[in-house]
């Protein structure tokens, strides 16, 4: 009978710590920055020129471990729908658009850089990292905002069968993650908030 | 006699119990020794750097990385034999009204032997390199480490607007000497205020 009594504590410390990493993890996840409940009322040109949507990223020695990252192509699938969450309108296009146009601002991506960890085993957890910089300009050229947003996913490195299919994951949810993060970013920003005051201004005068 | 020994022979629940004991040790420390693998570096106030500048309520400071052990601790990669002195750099707006852009790719770096001018303005035919491209190069030096490359690129100051209040840092790298002493560095930051063409720039020599 006193066998139970003693190992119950034991058993409830254990689950404790066990549960502690995890309730963590979710507080880290909760860190982010907030995100504004309105959108920008603006019209917004997102430029999405074909050097930027065709970039990759190369990682690895040649003939041994060698990865293509096709960042580009996932952020060029991902940005536009993503800016609609932060912006009442956005039409994607090659190049910037013209000053007689009617985009209120432009928004030009360029990205940074990537970092992709490598591991030995298949099941271990690798992380992209990918670092896009976004220029804000208004109508008149002027820049009004600028921003370095880092996007990261984890994902298993994969065996010889199914490394391509991780690779496509990965690079899939951090330009995701990058997505995301900017449109919260955009319309969290004092600056563009400015630019849509001066812009309402304008319109009752 | 009591405790485990008095209660008589250990039973198969005791060695269960003992073995979910030990995996959730081991659960426990994994995720700590990934945190303390590379740790952030103290983030200081831009006023109390040793070296710093301000004008219309930006103020700039810098922190170089001299230290080998301290580069081991946070890069865990000692960067100036490579070639790189890993310059710690905040940033921080306290203006109440104004915005300011601060562009990575626009700052300027130069060595100054002996002669530098007292306040860090340019002189006739300093040349500046830019450091853009700084973090890139020290990545690529540091070959087969992709965590240790990852760090690098995480630790990097970048491009943002400074908001009435807030602030940035991170770490530029810039290229130093392999071996012996180095120059003076002179370093100038650019900044302009946001949506205007107005731009001012904050030297800093250390």
């Amino acid at each position: 009978m006193t066998l139970p009594n003693r190992r119950s504590p034991f058993i409830a410390v254990m689950l404790c710590l066990l549960v502690l990493p995890a309730s963590r993890l979710k507080a880290q996840d909760t860190g982010a920055a907030p995100r504004a409940d309105t959108k920008l009322l603006l019209k917004a040109a997102l430029v999405l020129s074909p050097e930027f949507c065709a970039t990759k990223t190369k990682k690895g020695t040649w003939g041994i471990n060698q990865e293509t990252f096709e960042i580009g192509k996932a952020a060029c699938v991902e940005l536009e729908p993503a800016l609609r969450d932060a912006f009442s309108n956005v039409v994607s296009m090659k190049e910037a658009p013209a000053p007689e146009s009617d985009a209120q601002v432009v928004l030009t991506p360029r990205f940074v850089d990537i970092g992709a960890t490598q591991k030995m085993g298949a099941f271990s957890d690798r992380e992209l990292v990918v670092l896009v910089e976004w220029t804000v300009r208004d109508k008149a050229g002027k820049t009004v905002w600028i921003e370095t947003v880092q996007g990261s996913a984890k994902h298993h490195m994969g065996n010889s069968f199914t490394h391509g299919k991780n690779l496509k994951l990965i690079v899939a949810d951090s330009v995701k993650d990058m997505a995301t993060q900017s449109a919260s970013k955009m319309a969290a920003s004092q600056e563009l908030r400015k630019v849509t005051a001066v812009k309402s201004t304008i319109e009752k005068n | 006699m009591g405790g485990w020994v008095g209660e008589g022979n250990p039973v198969i629940g005791t060695d269960f119990v003992r073995l979910v004991g030990t995996l959730a040790v081991v659960l426990l420390a994994l995720p700590v020794c990934a945190v303390d693998k590379y740790p952030d570096y103290p983030v200081p106030t831009a006023a109390s750097c040793s070296v710093k500048a301000e004008r219309a309520g930006l103020t700039v400071g810098v922190l170089p990385l001299e230290n080998l052990q301290e580069q081991k601790t946070y890069f865990r990669a000692e960067l100036t034999p490579k070639g790189f002195i890993p310059v710690f750099l905040v940033i921080e707006n306290g203006s109440a009204a104004d915005s300011f852009l601060f562009d990575k790719t626009n700052i300027g770096y130069a060595g100054v032997s002996g002669n530098a001018t007292p306040n860090g303005a340019s002189r006739a035919g300093e040349k500046m390199a830019m450091v853009g491209l700084g973090g890139l190069i020290a990545m690529k030096l540091i070959a087969n480490a992709t965590e240790v490359q990852e760090n690098i690129l995480k630790k990097e100051v970048q491009s943002r607007t400074l908001s009435p209040g807030a602030s940035t840092h991170g770490f530029l790298y810039i290229p130093v000497p392999k071996k012996g002493a180095r120059d003076t560095i002179h370093l100038q930051v650019p900044i302009t205020k946001a949506g205007t063409s107005e731009t001012f720039v904050l030297n800093l020599l250390f």
